[in-house]
């Protein structure tokens, strides 16, 4: 297993993501998660063209420059580097859109791709956020915690997508 | 250093680490969260149960010797269930979750930046909706535990979480090995309908 392996088991990878609970419960005193990010982002971004959005209880608490709020943030931000970090050290060379997609949709087009990964991110957010957690969240940190809502979360984000994926999309 | 400061360096570090682990065990290509959410493709599943059973071990030593606190959040069953079907329906559309659309973008997925503006609009179009949806439907629960439904310490149930996931594994891993899923050019593209040209064509 070296850092210029263009793949590790996903057990060793998995191992890794699940040690960094650790510094995430001792440091930051939170689990490891990402949705919340979309909403501190993207509600300090939009609260600087109508600042009524910031008046909101939960919009508050969420773009307050606290360490919690921007360590999940920096977290996201540190995932792109450290995603980009892997491929070059691995040197592989990635087209600009998976070629699952041409299957997937039955089409190439890019706009459709385009529209399509707009819309699915869309649902994703505004899914997570109703449910107070995504796959990292409730996933990983609340099942690890042996959760009872982020489990029945879980099970429903996973019925969800399989549901989608077998109805809408073509068998990649 | 202020805990701010604090907050945003580990940020950073610990999201390359996490990054890094995505990239490398091919979890954040769409060919892996697509092929999971069709049934024949497995590592996010694999990926995605180790890190719980990691998880689970490295609390139950961190809570059971008291030096963290368990931090879950609140049941809510109809919001849990509604956001659950609603964000697995985006999951797989996306061929990504919140956290891998930034991996994808780190290796220059151009749609990823699609999903990311979308999943930011998303959370702004709840953010405006928060305060008539957490009174209709996401209300408030108890942040309730399996363990203590039951009457054991946390520290039990996570190492029996963590012993159940192992064998789990096992079995998945007995059935379909891990390396069977990659595809020869790693990103789970394992149908071989691509054209060459398509699987080897260089970054844009």
């Amino acid at each position: 297993m070296s850092l210029s392996d263009k793949a590790w088991s996903p057990y060793a990878a998995g191992i890794v993501i699940g040690m960094l609970q650790i510094p995430a419960f001792l440091l930051i005193e939170t689990a490891l998660g990402a949705s919340s990010s979309y909403v501190t982002a993207g509600a300090a971004l939009v609260g600087l063209v109508d600042p009524s959005l910031l008046q909101i209880d939960y919009v508050a608490r969420h773009v307050a420059a606290n360490a919690k709020n921007l360590w999940q943030v920096a977290l996201v931000m540190g995932i792109a580097l450290g995603a980009f970090a892997s491929m070059k050290l691995s040197g592989a060379v990635r087209a600009s859109v998976s070629p699952i997609w041409t299957t997937a949709l039955g089409s190439s087009s890019r706009p459709l791709r385009y529209a399509v990964a707009f819309v699915a991110g869309f649902l994703m957010l505004f899914g997570a956020r109703i449910a107070d957690g995504c796959t990292s969240g409730h996933g990983l940190s609340g099942m690890a915690q042996l959760s009872v809502g982020s489990t029945v979360a879980v099970a429903a984000m996973f019925a969800g997508g399989i549901v989608t994926a077998l109805l809408l999309l073509r068998r990649v | 250093m202020s805990s701010v400061a604090v907050g945003i360096l580990s940020g950073v570090l610990m999201g390359i680490v996490f990054g890094f682990a995505l990239e490398k065990s091919r979890v954040f290509e769409p060919g892996m969260i697509v092929g999971q959410m069709q049934l024949r493709n497995w590592i996010m599943l694999k990926v995605f149960l180790s890190a719980v059973a990691t998880g689970a071990v490295v609390l139950a030593f961190l809570h059971g010797f008291g030096f963290a606190k368990l931090q879950p959040k609140a049941a809510l069953y109809a919001a849990d269930i509604v956001g659950g079907l609603i964000l697995g329906a985006g999951i797989a559309l996306a061929g990504a979750c919140p956290g891998t659309t930034l991996a994808q973008i780190g290796v220059g997925y151009r749609d990823a930046i699609f999903t990311l503006l979308g999943g930011l609009s998303g959370a702004v179009a709840f953010s405006y909706a928060q305060p008539w949806l957490a009174k209709s439907l996401i209300s408030s629960g108890p942040k309730l535990i399996f363990t203590e439904l039951v009457g054991i310490p946390y520290w039990q149930g996570a190492l029996a979480l963590a012993a159940v996931i192992i064998v789990i594994l096992f079995l998945i891993e007995r059935l379909r090995p891990w390396r069977a899923d990659l595809g020869s050019n790693f990103d789970g593209n394992v149908s071989g309908k691509a054209s060459p040209r398509d699987r080897l064509a260089p970054a844009e």
